[in-house]
């Protein structure tokens, strides 16, 4: 029986279709079966950036509404065979997704697969309220930036008290990722250090991700930038993958800039 | 000693400003999905003795103490 992760976000453009991408990559190739579902329904883009658009036949509504099978509406990634996705309908809108036909998706997919990684739409509304209800932890990801936060902090409020795990008295784990850290911004105060990020949305850390230029580079291509193993961001999406796998994996500071890093070092020897 | 005058870092500002924004949105949405409906029924009774122009409930939090502070405007003229 999987485990059903949500990645959420609140505020669009902060990189959770990446984060969705990289991590269902990650833990593939960590030798567990797992499956990505994209739930942003008439926005599809988990496709594009898994590189698998010209492979989507059936989406996930269409096997909701029995119009076609799990089995013909999975794609088996080509970069891991562990890995497969299901499309989000790009026609109709988030309004045809209802509570019962999520659930017993989300009941099927628990049991082929040993991770079901389910991405959330930006914002708050129904299409929000669908992916988390049924998820058994969340995976939130913000920019170190106030709007992403705040709207972050609004997504959280809402998986705690929709949550189907939440109304049986239970708790829906919940975990942050921080993406776009830049490093000497953190340093000249310019930009919000995690530990206050984490403060502020009283949250566990997943895993930072530095900014990083490969990240559009890698999804022009459909190739998840975790592939790319001299890609900082890539490299940090492979230690979260196997925190998530449950290996213990430190956290690398990345808020030291290389400059920074220097003056450290140097500053030992004097 | 210059440092003194300098101005306070924006990312502190950030988080003094979030922080803020942040707990006035929790206030508002968390836990009262019953607001709109309780000023309607606190309204309605008192009605029954005097005229009521409007309804106020706020959440006040002061350290363990949560209280809610209920505003009820009268109707002169009614």
């Amino acid at each position: 029986m999987g485990i059903v992760i949500a990645v959420i976000s609140g505020k669009g453009g902060v990189g959770k279709t990446t984060a969705t991408a990289n991590l269902g990559l990650g833990i593939a190739m960590n030798e567990k079966k797992c499956v990505v579902v994209d739930f942003d329904i008439g926005q599809r883009n988990l496709d594009m950036i898994l590189g698998l658009e010209n492979r989507v036949v059936y989406d996930m509504v269409q096997v909701m509404d029995e119009e076609a099978s799990l089995k013909q509406a999975l794609i088996k990634s080509k970069a891991n065979e562990n890995l497969h996705f299901l499309a989000a309908s790009q026609t109709k809108d988030k309004s045809v997704l209802d509570s019962d036909k999520v659930a017993k998706l989300v009941a099927e997919l628990k049991e082929s697969f040993d991770f079901v990684i389910l991405d959330a739409p930006a914002g708050i509304e129904s299409g929000y309220e669908h992916t988390i209800e049924f998820a058994d932890a969340a995976i939130v990801v913000v920019n170190p930036e106030v709007s992403s936060i705040r709207d972050a902090d609004r997504a959280i409020g809402i998986l705690d008290s929709k949550s189907a795990k939440v109304k049986k008295g239970e708790d829906v784990a919940k975990y942050l990722i921080i993406n776009r850290i830049v490093a000497d911004m953190v340093e000249s105060g310019e930009m919000l250090k995690s530990d206050d990020i984490l403060e502020i949305l009283n949250i566990k850390l997943l895993g930072k991700i530095p900014e990083d230029r490969g990240v559009i580079d890698a999804s022009n291509q459909g190739k998840p930038v975790i592939l790319d193993k001299k890609s900082i961001a890539g490299q940090a999406y492979t230690r979260i993958s196997g925190r998530l796998c449950g290996q213990k994996v430190d956290m690398k500071n990345i808020e030291i800039s290389d400059a920074g890093l220097f003056k450290r070092i140097a500053g030992i020897f004097k | 000693m210059f440092g003194f005058f300098k101005k306070q870092k924006s990312a502190s500002v950030a988080k003094d400003r979030l922080t803020i924004a942040i707990m006035s949105d929790r206030d508002r949405t968390n836990g009262y999905p019953f607001m709109d409906e309780m000023k309607a029924e606190i309204m309605e009774v008192v009605q029954k003795y005097v005229g009521v122009k409007g309804v106020e409930i706020r959440k006040e939090v002061d350290g363990d103490m949560e209280a809610l502070a209920i505003d009820v405007e009268l109707d002169k003229n009614a």
